[in-house]
């Protein structure tokens, strides 16, 4: 298959994520998990699907796209969070270093994060769960999150605490969160995958909604495209080949 | 660090019920060890008070009459581990006649020599030096109804040259004695007193009271005297000089040695039984601090996720463990006190005023806390580096 560079057209260069054969090995009990990201350029302003079944490594791709998740070999991972023509960070290197506190201090500038479920701290209130991105980056104290949350209609439940509230509530309050800072980029782990068909649809409407509003990139992980296609997105594939006692995972851009 | 504090004290009161818990779980493993410091404390402190403020512990008595020098005496006053030293005149001759106007009795009392800083009278700053003045045992001041100051009849009588003869001397009450002092008829006055009366039982004269009699010539020797030593310690050594001296003498050691020797039993008990309770303390609130942690594994990664660094992932813990140390040793005191009043009660009737069979100095409180926040943080620490060094990525996919 041809490797197809996705941009935007008018700016070539404005890419957020630049990665070059970028691999991630993983083992447990025997079995060898080996992903492997010959070439993936995210431009500032997409909406990118990552299509995989489960268990192809897409969570691994995005923890790594978050921080998260250290990469055994990268030949470039750059992060570009602001339009400038500053030099891009160079993730690998930091990783190489073990600059753990700067790629801490980058996700929580840079990054929302969605789970598939949870995600949520039990002791905080629906408001200050959401804003404690903010907090952390001792953003003023505004309305971005009465804002937020009315558009992802919780905004009755912002003084309540999380477990009072059904799961696809809990899952917009997580949205909400990975939002309210107004990061560069916004990284969703099959963020409907545990809601019903209707809520799940509503939700995920509010939520490219709300990335459009704010132009946030967003990278959305699930093992079905249909849910995502009419959303305009980018696709990227995994292709996986499952082999006793080890499973290659090559992501396709 | 003042942001990730108020998230873990928020999550330490929203889950109140697992702390109240561990509270408990710590207060009832660290009161019963301050009970049981308490008594050992209290009861070994006691009976070292009164060792050492039972003055009469530290007397030393000669078991029979001797012939002791002023010299002797001398010798004596200059060691460092005599305390006090008084010679005695013969007892036979160490005795008084009181008659008080208020009183209709008239009473024999014994007379005791005493001096500066006599530890039988403590509060007494200017012992009589006169012939004159008494310091009247309680059951004297009882029996003539005597207060200080007051006026005295003394009298002695002798028979010399084949007749008898009493001579009255006006005295006066210096101050009454306390009943721990000498509790039977008696009364403390000056060596000078102790001597006129000696000396005209012997048919001597004394020329300073106008009393006639034969020509005095001094001797300068004493049949006894009042030892104390410096302290109890000091005991056994002056002993062993006596014995080199050939002087059989009376001492409490045996008493002394036994309540030395339960104190070391006891000791010995407690150091047996502590360190177990102690471990055992540690043991178990290193566990429960552990298993919080691998219980708050999920809420330590969705913090890192949004930005907390290491530092603050592992202070999280620690911080809690912390809150509990501090609220588990506050109940381990409120417990301890508890108990301690319900014991010290019961014990009231076996005490004197104010003695405490259970207590603690605040330094005590202040070792318990120091030792449980080590434990505390140790324990927090080691579980919380662990959790440092976990990838958020493999705490998130627990969900």
């Amino acid at each position: 298959m041809e490797k197809e560079t996705i941009a935007l057209p008018h700016k070539k260069k404005e890419f957020l994520f630049n990665l070059n054969n970028v691999q991630k090995n993983l083992e447990s009990e025997g079995a060898a998990f080996h992903l492997s990201i010959p070439k993936l350029q995210i431009a500032r302003g997409e909406k990118i699907a990552l299509i995989g079944d489960s268990g192809c490594g897409k969570s691994t791709l995005l923890d790594m796209l978050a921080f998260i998740s250290r990469p055994t070999h990268s030949e470039t991972f750059h992060f570009q969070p602001e339009p400038t023509d500053a030099k891009p960070v160079d993730i690998g290197s930091q990783w190489q270093k073990r600059h753990i506190s700067k790629l801490t201090l980058l996700r929580k500038q840079h990054i929302g994060y969605v789970m598939q479920t949870g995600g949520l701290l039990p002791f905080l209130s629906v408001r200050d769960n959401m804003n404690l991105s903010r907090h952390v980056l001792d953003l003023p104290e505004d309305d971005t999150v009465t804002h937020i949350a009315r558009e992802l209609k919780i905004d009755r439940h912002l003084d309540k605490l999380p477990d009072t509230l059904s799961i696809g509530e809990r899952q917009r309050v997580a949205i909400g969160r990975a939002l309210a800072h107004k990061p560069a980029v916004v990284i969703a782990d099959e963020p409907t995958a545990s809601l019903d068909p209707y809520s799940a649809k509503a939700t995920m409407t509010i939520f490219v909604n709300l990335v459009d509003d704010l132009g946030v990139t967003l990278i959305i992980a699930s093992h079905a495209w249909e849910h995502l296609k009419k959303f305009g997105m980018q696709r990227i594939y995994h292709n996986t080949r499952y082999m006793e006692q080890r499973t290659e995972s090559i992501v396709i851009g | 660090m003042r942001k990730i504090s108020k998230l873990a004290v928020l999550d330490y009161v929203h889950e109140w019920r697992i702390s109240i818990c561990f509270v408990l779980a710590l207060a009832t493993v660290l009161g019963p060890i301050l009970v049981l410091f308490g008594l050992k404390f209290g009861i070994v402190g006691n009976m070292i008070n009164q060792l050492v403020e039972e003055p009469r512990n530290r007397e030393i008595r000669p078991a029979s009459s001797g012939r002791y020098s002023t010299d002797w005496f001398a010798v004596l006053q200059a060691r460092p581990d005599v305390d006090f030293i008084v010679p005695r005149t013969r007892n036979i001759a160490a005795n008084i006649q009181l008659k008080s106007e208020k009183s209709p009795y008239i009473l024999n009392v014994e007379l005791i020599p005493t001096a500066m800083n006599d530890p039988l009278l403590p509060h007494v700053k200017n012992p009589p030096t006169d012939y004159t003045s008494l310091i009247v045992s309680q059951s004297t001041a009882k029996k003539l109804a005597l207060q200080p100051g007051d006026v005295l009849d003394g009298s002695i009588s002798r028979h010399y040259q084949g007749r008898n003869q009493r001579i009255h001397l006006p005295m006066k009450v210096h101050s009454v004695a306390p009943v721990s002092a000498f509790s039977r008829d008696g009364a403390f006055g000056s060596l000078a007193l102790l001597d006129a009366l000696e000396d005209y039982r012997d048919g001597h004269a004394v020329p300073d009271l106008g009393w006639t009699g034969d020509k005095v010539t001094k001797t300068g020797y004493y049949t006894g005297f009042r030892l104390f030593a410096r302290n109890l310690y000091d005991i056994d050594p002056l002993e062993h000089w006596f014995d080199e001296q050939g002087i059989d003498v009376h001492t409490r050691a045996n008493e002394i040695d036994t309540v030395q020797r339960l104190d070391k039993n006891l000791s010995t008990l407690y150091w047996a039984i502590a360190p177990i309770g102690l471990i055992g303390f540690v043991f178990s609130f290193g566990a429960s601090l552990w298993a919080n942690i691998d219980r708050k594994r999920k809420e330590l990664s969705i913090l890192r996720l949004v930005g907390f660094n290491t530092l603050d992932i592992v202070w999280f813990p620690i911080l809690q463990g912390l809150i509990t140390a501090l609220l588990g040793w506050l109940l381990a005191i409120v417990i301890y006190q508890l108990t301690s009043v319900m014991i010290n009660n019961m014990m009231t009737s076996q005490l004197e005023p104010g003695q405490e069979v259970c207590y603690l100095l605040p330094i005590h409180y202040g070792i318990a806390l120091l030792i449980t926040c080590f434990s505390a943080l140790i324990a927090s620490l080691l579980a919380g580096l662990r959790s440092a060094t976990i990838q958020p990525a493999e705490g998130l996919r627990q969900l």
